[in-house]
């Protein structure tokens, strides 16, 4: 319960308490004031009528007009004259009550009018006494009124002052409020100054000490930020040409060397120098490297418009233009072009083609290699080309006889989507650390019939062939929020959803109806892994997603991270619950670098996660780098406690 | 049984005998007199009790005689010279203390002192009646000897006690007596000054 509700509760209770006590008192000290009224009454009715009473001299005719005449005239419930010896002389009694108040009042308000007496006497001698009770009809009106008046200026007065207090309680506690809206933005590593400081002193110091707390950890975040971000220039960046190096080139190509990678094939384009030793004794060192910058203006310039292409220095004469989705025949004519350009700068430099040339191996690569097998087949090319009158090779990949064709695989994955025949698989995420679960990766299976299924690795490849791959993930998301029953556990489960997916048009109404309708029936945590390419766009797409996921208490993931970002604001601004990068990414990365990434998660909360860990000696090195969170082969063999 | 009556009947006897032996004027009660009203007002009050003592056990009329002539002793005087106001029930402590007072204060004190004297209150009555030979309102004490009998007269003015049909220069208006209607009534409230004499006495107040 709310402080304002406890404290609403406890002044609202003692405001009602008090008023009732003072409506019951009220009420009392009416019913007491009609009570005396109704004596006194009773009391002046029986001495005035007593005198004349004993003017009559005993005439009983004459004494009983006169008493009839004051009970007819008066309000009386009983007038009763009696002898010396307490014989009745005459008697008035009312009859019958003239009901003018609900039953329930009468029976609640007991109201007993008392008998007042007065000596009657003739002359010397004693006539009897008089006594006379005042009917209590009326007083019962008048208390009634009394009630009623009371109850309703009890009620007036008990709203508005409750809608004070309300308004009272709103203005005392408003400043809590913002403390706890800082408070709760500080739980969820929402970092925000509160620029309204309290007047309450108290209050003022929480604010103070929590905007202190919050400039500091916004320091050492924008710290880490800025490390980073030079790290990233120097391990990233050939110094010389101002190109990506190999490191960078390596640690994207897992990216594009996967089995649902968005590009099936590519070209890897490697370019080398010959003759550079002649060039540097012929012109010097600083003209070589002149022309190395302007060679690596040519390849940036030839390759801008291809979407996704890298160009990285990978030593000192070699570099390598990497083309996803590009084909050989397309790049033997952009080796063509850049060697001519390369030429003119050569020409230009004042060194013999003769001497000093470029030989351009192509590797048209598959996305089912393996980064060792490009480069080994990408420097075959190279050397082929060496050779060669043009300087110019083309290699192209094994073509794998495929168990199935492709129309075969189209046809399976298209029934399988129809039929449901998608079956859920997870993998464990474990904390190496405290040797806990951390949560479940949801891969899928596609289960041909009883004896035979595919993995993901199998039918994902001919399924982004045949453009089914969307459809597929739409049929898994639905699984997901429809069936989720056939989960076993109700831990915590990731499932990784693709670029191409989240792109599609349909597809953020479509995960809208599904939250709307299942969210909350889900018997489990769920976190969307969302590409790291994606999110640090930053765009309007992606925001609403995440505002999405959010309203439904949904955690965001990050996978396939390489620290590429410009700048790592949008981790701070997006706050995912971790961010997962491949084992050899965190095993290439110096120390510095590590240690700034860290000093950035770790200041907004948030968790670095290792995949592809196979082996325990690769666990053995990410623990080294600080990472203890990791995923792959290696954690079927742990333990947990 | 029969033991349980023994023992009922020899409590009451016992509470009688207390109860009779009490004196009016007790000695805490003197001693208050005493530091207020000096020395001769004490004197009063002892003659009063050795009074009261002398008749408690004669008949009622003995009785009425001595208290009769005992407090037509006191001094008469006006209430606005006694006690600055137009009438004010002055308790016979007040009364013999300050030895004087009007037709009322005389009246009380005698009522009084006839029921610690064991005279049936009910037959005592305040009677207000007016003076033809003063031609002014007055009141005396009147005891009947039954309902129906002719009452005596207990005056201040007249000192001796007479019939009610001896006293031509009085007409009766209107008897009271406080500690009937009391009886009858079941509110505490009955008569505006009997009320504040009843509150005075139980404060015993001098």
């Amino acid at each position: 319960m709310t402080l304002f509700k406890q404290m609403a509760l406890l002044l609202s209770l003692f405001l009602l308490i008090i008023l009732t006590t003072v409506l019951i008192l009220n009420f009392q000290s009416a019913n007491r004031g009609v009570q005396d009224r109704l004596y006194e009454d009773a009391k002046n009715t029986a001495t005035s009528l007593s005198l004349p009473l004993g003017g009559a001299n005993g005439d009983l005719s004459i004494m009983s007009t006169m008493i009839n005449a004051t009970f007819d005239s008066g309000n009386y419930r009983k007038i009763l004259l009696v002898d010396i010896e307490n014989n009745i002389l005459y008697e008035r009694v009312l009859e019958s009550d003239i009901i003018v108040v609900p039953e329930w009042f009468r029976e609640l308000v007991s109201l007993k009018a008392p008998v007042a007496s007065a000596n009657v006497s003739a002359g010397w001698s004693q006539v009897g006494i008089l006594s006379v009770q005042s009917d209590s009809t009326y007083a019962y009106k008048q208390l009634y009124t009394i009630l009623i008046d009371l109850l309703i200026s009890f009620i007036v007065i008990a709203l508005l002052s409750l809608t004070a207090l309300n308004l009272l309680l709103h203005a005392i506690l408003r400043p809590l409020k913002e403390v706890q809206k800082q408070a709760a933005a500080i739980t969820k590593n929402e970092f925000i100054i509160q620029e309204n400081i309290p007047y309450t002193k108290e209050l003022a110091d929480v604010v103070l000490g929590m905007n202190n707390m919050v400039s500091k950890v916004k320091a050492m975040f924008d710290k880490g930020n800025e490390e980073l971000k030079a790290h990233k220039e120097l391990e990233y960046t050939d110094e010389n040409t101002q190109l990506k190096n190999r490191k960078y080139l390596i640690d994207r190509l897992p990216a594009y060397l996967k089995v649902d990678s968005p590009y099936e094939k590519g070209v890897n384009m490697i370019v080398a120098f010959g003759g550079i030793i002649e060039a540097n004794e012929k012109i010097g060192h600083q003209q070589v490297d002149k022309l190395l910058i302007a060679v690596a203006e040519i390849f940036r310039k030839s390759t801008k418009d291809i979407n996704d292409s890298i160009v990285a220095r990978i030593n000192g004469t070699e570099f390598s233009i990497f083309l996803p989705g590009y084909t050989g025949s397309d790049a033997i004519e952009l080796a063509r072009s850049i060697q001519k350009s390369c030429f003119n700068a050569i020409d230009s430099a004042g060194l013999d083609q003769h001497e000093t040339f470029i030989s351009i191996g192509i590797y048209e690569y598959n996305h089912k290699d393996s980064i060792s097998e490009l480069f080994s087949r990408s420097d075959n090319a190279l050397a082929q080309a060496k050779f060669n009158r043009e300087h110019i090779h083309l290699e192209k990949a094994d073509t794998a006889v495929e168990v199935m064709g492709k129309e075969a695989w189209k046809l399976i994955i298209k029934n399988a989507i129809e039929k449901n025949r998608f079956n859920f698989v997870s993998w464990s995420v474990i904390d190496t650390k405290n040797r806990k679960l951390v949560h479940n990766v949801l891969s899928i299976h596609l289960v041909l019939d009883k004896n035979s299924s595919y993995g993901y690795a199998q039918f994902m490849a001919p399924a982004i062939q045949s453009g089914l791959s969307c459809d597929i993930y739409k049929k898994i998301v639905t699984m997901l929020f429809n069936d989720s029953h056939t989960l076993l556990s109700t831990s915590t489960y990731s499932l990784r959803l693709p670029q191409e997916y989240l792109e599609k048009e349909d597809t953020y109404l479509n995960i809208s109806d599904l939250l709307r309708a299942n969210a909350a029936m889900l018997p489990f945590k769920l976190i969307i892994e969302l590409p790291d390419r994606l999110v640090r766009q930053d765009s309007k797409n992606i925001r609403e997603y995440i505002e999405l996921f959010r309203r439904y208490s949904i955690d965001i993931g990050i996978f396939e991270f390489i620290g590429e970002s410009e700048d790592y604001q949008y981790l701070q601004d997006l706050r995912p619950s971790y961010i997962k990068a491949e084992s050899s990414y965190f095993l290439t990365q110096s120390d510095q670098s590590i240690s700034s990434l860290r000093l950035i998660t770790d200041s907004v909360g948030i968790s670095l996660i290792a995949v592809g860990v196979s082996d325990i000696d690769t666990l053995d090195m990410i623990k080294e780098k600080g990472v203890y969170i990791v995923q792959g082969e290696v954690t079927e063999t742990l333990e947990l406690a | 049984m029969f033991k349980l009556k023994v023992l009922l009947i020899l409590s009451l006897l016992f509470a009688y005998t207390t109860l009779a032996d009490a004196p009016y004027v007790e000695d805490s009660l003197l001693e208050k007199i005493n530091n207020k009203y000096k020395i001769y007002a004490k004197k009063r009050f002892i003659l009063l009790q050795d009074t009261l003592d002398s008749v408690r056990d004669k008949t009622d009329i003995e009785k009425l005689e001595a208290i009769n002539d005992f407090y037509n002793e006191v001094r008469y005087s006006s209430d606005m010279k006694v006690y600055g106001k137009s009438d004010y029930w002055a308790t016979p402590w007040e009364f013999l203390g300050k030895d004087r007072g009007d037709c009322e204060d005389y009246v009380i004190s005698k009522y009084f002192a006839l029921k610690y004297l064991g005279v049936d209150y009910k037959k005592l009555f305040f009677t207000y009646v007016r003076s033809t030979k003063f031609k002014e309102p007055h009141m005396v004490l009147t005891y009947f000897e039954t309902p129906k009998s002719e009452p005596l007269v207990l005056d201040n003015y007249n000192r001796k006690i007479f019939p009610a049909s001896q006293r031509k220069d009085l007409t009766p208006i209107y008897n009271f007596n406080g500690d009937i209607l009391d009886e009858i009534g079941d509110n505490e409230k009955s008569h505006k000054k009997w009320d504040e004499l009843k509150l005075n006495m139980q404060r015993k107040k001098i």
